[in-house]
């Protein structure tokens, strides 16, 4: 017997049966330490059922894939349909996703207790009484959508365009709504971004135009953190994972937070400086770096824009890389290890280690900041970009181990009918002239901007969104809710009552994961894939030989789908054409009748996924089909360093090089199946656009910036008002140790906990069982210097416009003399109104002039339901809703809301009582003004009369017009 | 599909590690990769690896000769100690030769990088270890018991596992830890009957592997009657009925095992001294018993009284 052909036989058996996409291993199984159903059994997959247990039942499932839809990691779920009753029984992994692998965190399979939720909305409601006074009546769909598609139809026909806005928190798919804007012409997208990335976003965006880090943590060599957010509980799953890959094969984990961190503890350095010196640590190692040669030269001297630099800083047009160098070791000399030291409160010495470890990487640095001191402190967005400096010098953007742009690990294809126009209004309530350079839009300034400037809005939809609990100052958005001098009328498109929605006046139930489209990509490694979520009943059914075209005729209730919902109100919007925006959701078929999802995705399967007809041709199916089977594709792996890319001859036609190096062409574009990206770069003078940029003789792909190159100095910066801050540096947080008083702590409220997402998981059972409350974190020393005494002790958190009173945990997991507190908890329905029983309060609101209150009147506890399970509720204490004390702090450059907050501690007061919190308006509103002031607007600094630069992303870019400043730019009001 | 060390043959090793599992249409595919034929009937599954030759580590590595206790949870310990969790059965055959061919092919992957330097350390720990130590012997049985299909299994994974020890010669290295913390077989006479007779079926601590179809065949062999249940329990009736005549037919079978194991000292080395010393001194110690004669035995090993309910079988 020869065992090597035995051996070789077996093995290609395996490669024989997967070839045909079947598994040859029977699995779950011991053998191959897998423990996913084979894809070829989905379809009849048998289980014992646990309820029967000790007796052996089995239980034959469909099981279909569909995606996440807590978290914007978009990790993928396999439903498990009862093939009897045609319900779900439970969600696990999918092992055919690329990001997720098979793997989820515990709001993957928690999505079974949201869609059995027993409170959850199942009907449309429309408020009868006051708007927030909690009377609401049942209504049709039939009935809300033409209510408020005439609404909509009637501001296009007077051309208020800018009186329609969409406020989206995680959006959860890519381009059905951004699309669906631009067909409607409307400059109305308001994400929650600037609540959340935007700060790291904006230091990303202006080294390489691009604005998410996706960091290669498996094949990296040291991996630095920068995210209390982030790998804690946000993209954490498919994140840590290849972290603990990472790790596994040898790298060094640095972890920067001032609180211990899941992630922190598996760090080899996990270091906890004072909050908002983060840059000035990571100027000190690019500066060590600098010193010691210790940086890769060939790659500053080809993709930094140092000659531009030169010229326009130092006068020296000519100078030499070597000149550059020097001015180089000059610019940032003062960033030594001590600087750092005493601005962070960290050891010089062990800064010292960390910079050696992180010079180790070479190539294979894999470094992240999302939202934690990017989003916390003013100039927070200089952090990200001083956190890149690293990268930038050490040459590991977009290698093997090293971090990549996001653009690069993300596929967004082209939809049908793409719409070529763009809206013709410029939306300064979202946009306003005073924050030119914000990322995104100024969403949280919202309620402060209408007021000030006398705004209305008549159609304003909040989808899946919760800014009254999520957004600081929510009593002023209280107020602008319940005006209708400012909100013509609400629609609260959501799963789930939330502290919104009480505002509304209509409630749309929509699905959750398991009941609804949506395509999604999104950076998690050194590949491209797209992931399907879909109605996994509707599959199902159509896989039992079920017609099914209506979402809803599968979910619970009334519940729908947004696509389906969209479609339905653009033709009431639009019904005969006349509007010019129906045409964009007709069949593409069967002009003149509706676009169905099927044809939507079906076409973008067809001819916008290279790769994709050719998998599913393989296995006999539509590429519709394999997406509805599989749930997501891999559309490719190993992208590479882009920018080195050659630009083909046939793309080089009439060239033009201009004096800095960049590259345009009269060849068109060639066709691609990716959807536009957002970054546009103006033609040169001639008309020829920029095709790439010269480099060594050669003309490569280079970056989507300005130069074509990395911006290591951004023009941008310089001539909008901001030369101080053109270079990565550092800019003191406005919770600076110079900017507190004596008595005042920096209060950390970004971090969050990994089994819950913000306000969209409270209906998880499970989850709320094992994260409920918020409780201070707060040192020893600390609590002993002001007296609290033991965990649990009631505190006192007072802020600059009022206070929240909370429970104490005591704890060295975090820096001396910094206190911390998780949101996600404290959410609460007023009295008197219906609304989720699990996870929340009943409290009182009242109001008297600009001061607000809030007090609970019930907390948590068991109640009767449908589920059972509700009557085992033990936990009563659901936390405090701090984010009301907050007041807003754009920073005056990425736009960003500046988290961190600087509060006084105290032990609470007699008449305290847990969860109250008390604000008080005007003084948030002097804080907004206050904000204002260090803001250098459009009007005063623009070099060329633009409200904003051309180049830098914008989601639904207006025409190229509405860029202009008004003629009477000082008048500016919300119609622009 | 993945990499692979060279000298492994992981693809055959989780191809045979497949079939320890109850048969099902699924192993079919697999059966005819390996030229095995038709996938026996889950009968003969069942009276190979659940009457007789239970697939698991801990039932003839631990000193109770018994699922789990502190053999399970050395071996538990080393999946967690080479980066896995631990599955629920984690000294199942099939989990075990899983897990080889999984550090196989790491070893394969990343050659002479440390993550493969250290899935081939594992790898031979595993062999060692948990592997080799038992599975000559329980091959050795399986092919005498079992009908064609597991017997053409036993011997092609035998000379699997033969191929990986050779190829890690010198194998004669410190004795597996399991072997070093495992008694001998106690004396009735000074320890008690109870533990003897858990000993008695416990391959670590007597050097030779029992079956309830040894078992039987020595009942039908001797004229003596078979009370069917657990070894042990088995065991204990028939010394009852005739000691003398059980210890010395343990006793020749003990003698059979010594040869075994001694044949397997130039592979095994050390691992087959220990077993084969095992073996002689249970040998021994079963003549010494049969040769005192039967009186305290009498005594010792009593039925329990008809009454109870049992009825001799």
């Amino acid at each position: 017997m020869d065992l090597n052909e035995l051996n070789q036989r077996v093995s290609a058996a395996r490669s024989e049966v997967e070839g045909r996409g079947e598994t040859f291993y029977p699995g779950p199984s011991r053998i191959h330490l897998a423990h996913f159903p084979p894809k070829e059994r989905w379809n009849d997959w048998v289980e014992l059922d646990a309820r029967s247990w000790p007796r052996r039942v089995e239980k034959r499932y469909m099981l279909v894939p569909t995606t996440c839809f807590n978290c914007e990691s978009a990790c993928g779920l396999l439903a498990y349909v009862d093939r009897d009753t045609l319900q779900v029984r439970k969600f696990e992994g999918n092992p055919e996703h690329p990001g997720s692998r098979g793997r989820n965190c515990a709001k993957g399979p928690a999505t079974m207790n949201q869609i059995t939720d027993p409170d959850r909305i199942l009907h449309p409601l429309k408020r009868v009484g006051g708007r927030g006074e909690g009377k609401w009546e049942r209504v049709t769909w039939d009935d809300a959508l033409d209510d408020i598609a005439a609404r909509i139809r009637q501001a296009m026909r007077e051309d208020r365009h800018n009186e329609v806005m969409y406020h989206v928190g995680r959006p959860g798919e890519d381009g059905y709504t951004t699309r669906m804007l631009a067909a409607w012409g409307v400059d109305g997208h308001n994400s929650h971004t600037n609540v959340c990335s935007s700060g790291a976003r904006a230091g990303y965006h202006f080294w390489m135009g691009m604005d998410r880090p996706s960091p290669d943590h498996a094949n990296a060599k040291v991996i630095v953190l920068v995210s209390s957010h982030l790998e804690t509980g946000h993209y954490f799953n498919p994140h840590a994972q290849r972290i603990m890959e990472g790790k596994k094969n040898g790298a060094k984990l640095i972890v920067f937070d001032t609180r211990l961190s899941n992630t922190a503890t598996h760090a080899d350095f996990w270091l906890a400086p004072y909050p908002g010196s983060e840059a000035a640590i990571f100027l000190a190692v690019a500066s060590w770096m600098i010193r010691e040669g210790r940086y890769d030269r060939e790659y500053v001297r080809r993709w930094w824009n140092w000659r531009e630099y030169m010229t326009e800083v130092r006068g020296r047009a000519g100078a030499s890389f070597e000149d550059f160098e020097a001015a180089l070791r000059e610019e940032y000399a003062s960033y030594t290890f001590e600087f750092a030291a005493a601005e962070s409160g960290l050891d010089a010495d062990t800064l010292r280690d960390v910079a050696a470890t992180i010079a180790t990487a070479g190539t294979r640095l894999a470094t992240h900041n999302w939202r934690s001191a990017g989003s916390g402190n003013l100039g927070g967005w200089q952090v990200a970009r001083t956190l890149l400096f690293l990268n930038a010098l050490t040459g590991s953007i977009a290698t093997e181990g090293g971090t990549f742009p996001n653009s690069w690990n993300k596929y967004v294809p082209k939809p049908p009918r793409a719409p070529h126009r763009h809206p013709r209004q410029w939306n300064d309530i979202l946009w306003p002239d005073e924050y030119p350079l914000a990322l995104m839009e100024m969403s949280f300034l919202m309620p402060h901007l209408m007021k000030e400037r006398d705004g209305y809005v008549d159609v304003y939809f909040t989808r899946v969104y919760n800014p009254v609990w999520t957004n600081p100052d929510g009593f002023h958005w209280v107020d602008m809710l319940k005006d209708p001098k400012r909100i013509g009328v609400h629609v609260a498109m959501t799963p789930t009552w939330n502290e919104t929605a009480f505002f509304a006046d209509y409630i749309l139930p929509m699905g959750h994961s398991s009941e609804r489209h949506d395509l999604t990509s999104y950076e998690q490694y050194d590949g491209q894939w797209i992931g399907f979520r879909q109605p996994v009943l509707r599959a199902a059914r159509e896989r039992l030989g079920e017609d099914v075209s209506d979402t809803r005729a599968v979910n619970p209730g009334e519940v729908w789908e947004e696509n389906e919902f969209w479609i339905e109100l653009t033709w009431r919007i639009d019904p005969d054409g006349s509007l010019g925006i129906r045409e964009f959701f007709e069949s593409l078929e069967r002009p003149g009748e509706k676009m169905t999802v099927d044809e939507y995705y079906g076409w973008m399967f067809e001819n916008s996924v290279p790769g994709l007809p050719e998998a599913a041709s393989k296995e006999g199916l539509t590429p519709l089909q394999y997406m509805r089977r599989y749930g997501a594709f891999e559309v490719s792996r190993k992208v590479g360093r882009v920018f080195e890319q050659l630009v083909p001859e046939s793309e080089l036609e009439d060239v033009h090089v201009d004096d800095m190096d960049r590259v345009y062409t009269r060849a068109p574009v060639p066709p691609s199946p990716k959807a536009p990206g957002g970054i546009k770069i103006d033609p040169d003078a001639e008309g020829r656009r920029r095709v790439g940029v010269r480099v060594d003789g050669e003309i490569k792909r280079g970056w989507p910036t300005p130069t074509g190159k990395l911006e290591f100095w951004s023009r941008t910066l310089h001539e909008w008002g901001w030369p101080e801050l053109a270079l990565p540096t550092y800019i003191k947080s406005h919770i600076h140790r110079q900017n507190l008083d004596a008595d005042q702590v920096p209060l950390i409220t970004t971090f969050r906990v990994p089994v819950q997402i913000h306000t969209r998981s409270i209906n998880a059972k499970w989850l709320e069982e094992i994260a409920h409350t918020n409780p201070l974190w707060i040192h020893p020393e600390d609590a002993a210097r002001v007296g609290i005494a033991r965990t649990g002790d009631l505190v006192r958190v007072e802020t600059e416009t009022g206070y929240f009173v909370v429970k104490a945990w005591i704890t060295e997991g975090i820096r001396p003399g910094v206190v911390a507190c998780s949101h996600h908890m404290g959410r609460w329905k007023p009295e008197g109104h219906l609304g989720q029983r699990m996870g929340m309060s009943t409290v009182a609101l009242e109001k008297e002039g600009a001061r607000w209150s809030l007090n609970v009147r019930k907390g948590g506890g068991p109640f009767e339901s449908s589920d059972p399970d509700t009557m085992r509720v033990w936990w009563t204490d659901l936390g405090v809703h701090q984010n009301l004390t907050h007041a807003v702090h754009p920073d005056p450059i990425s736009g960003m809301h500046c988290w961190h907050q600087a509060a006084r501690i105290r032990p609470a007061e007699p008449d305290d009582r847990y969860g109250d919190v008390s604000v008080d308006t005007d003084k948030g509103y002097a804080a907004y003004l206050r904000w204002l002031e260090m803001t250098r607007g459009a009007t005063a600094h623009s070099p060329d009369g633009t409200r904003r630069p051309y180049w830098m992303l914008r989601p639904v870019r207006p025409e190229r017009a509405a860029f202009d400043l008004p003629r009477s730019a000082g008048s500016a009001g919300p119609q622009g | 599909m993945t990499a692979t060390s060279s000298a492994t043959p992981a693809e055959l090793v989780r191809a045979l590690a497949v079939l320890t599992e109850p048969p099902s249409p699924d192993h079919a595919r697999v059966a005819e990769a390996l030229g095995f034929g038709e996938i026996p009937g889950s009968s003969v599954y069942t009276e190979v690896f659940l009457f007789q030759l239970f697939p698991f580590a801990s039932v003839y590595l631990g000193e109770e000769g018994m699922l789990g206790g502190e053999a399970g949870s050395r071996i538990a310990g080393f999946w967690s100690a080479v980066g896995h969790q631990p599955p629920p059965e984690p000294d199942h055959l099939g989990a075990l030769l899983g897990l080889y061919a999984a550090l196989a092919d790491a070893e394969g992957a990343r050659g002479d990088a440390p993550r493969g330097v250290l899935a081939g350390q594992a790898r031979r720990v595993l062999l060692h270890e948990h592997l080799a130590p038992w599975l000559f012997a329980y091959l050795s049985k399986v092919e005498a018991l079992a009908g064609p299909f597991y017997a053409r299994w036993a011997s092609v994974l035998g000379a699997v596992v033969r191929r990986e020890v050779e190829g890690e010669a010198p194998f004669d290295q410190d004795l597996p830890a399991h072997l070093r913390e495992a008694a001998p077989l106690p004396d009735p006479r000074t320890e008690g009957s109870a533990p003897f007779l858990d000993g008695l079926v416990a391959f670590v601590r007597t050097g030779m592997i029992l079956t309830r179809a040894d078992l039987t065949r020595l009942a039908r062999t001797h004229e003596l009657g078979m009370r069917m249940g657990e070894r042990r329990y088995i065991l204990e009736h028939l010394l009852a009925q005739d000691a003398v005549t059980v210890f010395r037919a343990l006793a020749e079978e003990a003698g059979e095992w010594t040869f075994r194991h001694e044949e397997r000292v130039p592979l095994l080395g050390s691992t087959a001294r220990f077993f084969a010393d095992r073996a002689t001194r249970t040998a021994a110690l079963l003549t010494s018993l049969a040769d005192e004669g039967e009186t305290f035995l009498t005594d010792e090993f009593a039925v329990k009284s008809p009454q109870g309910g049992e009825e001799p079988t």
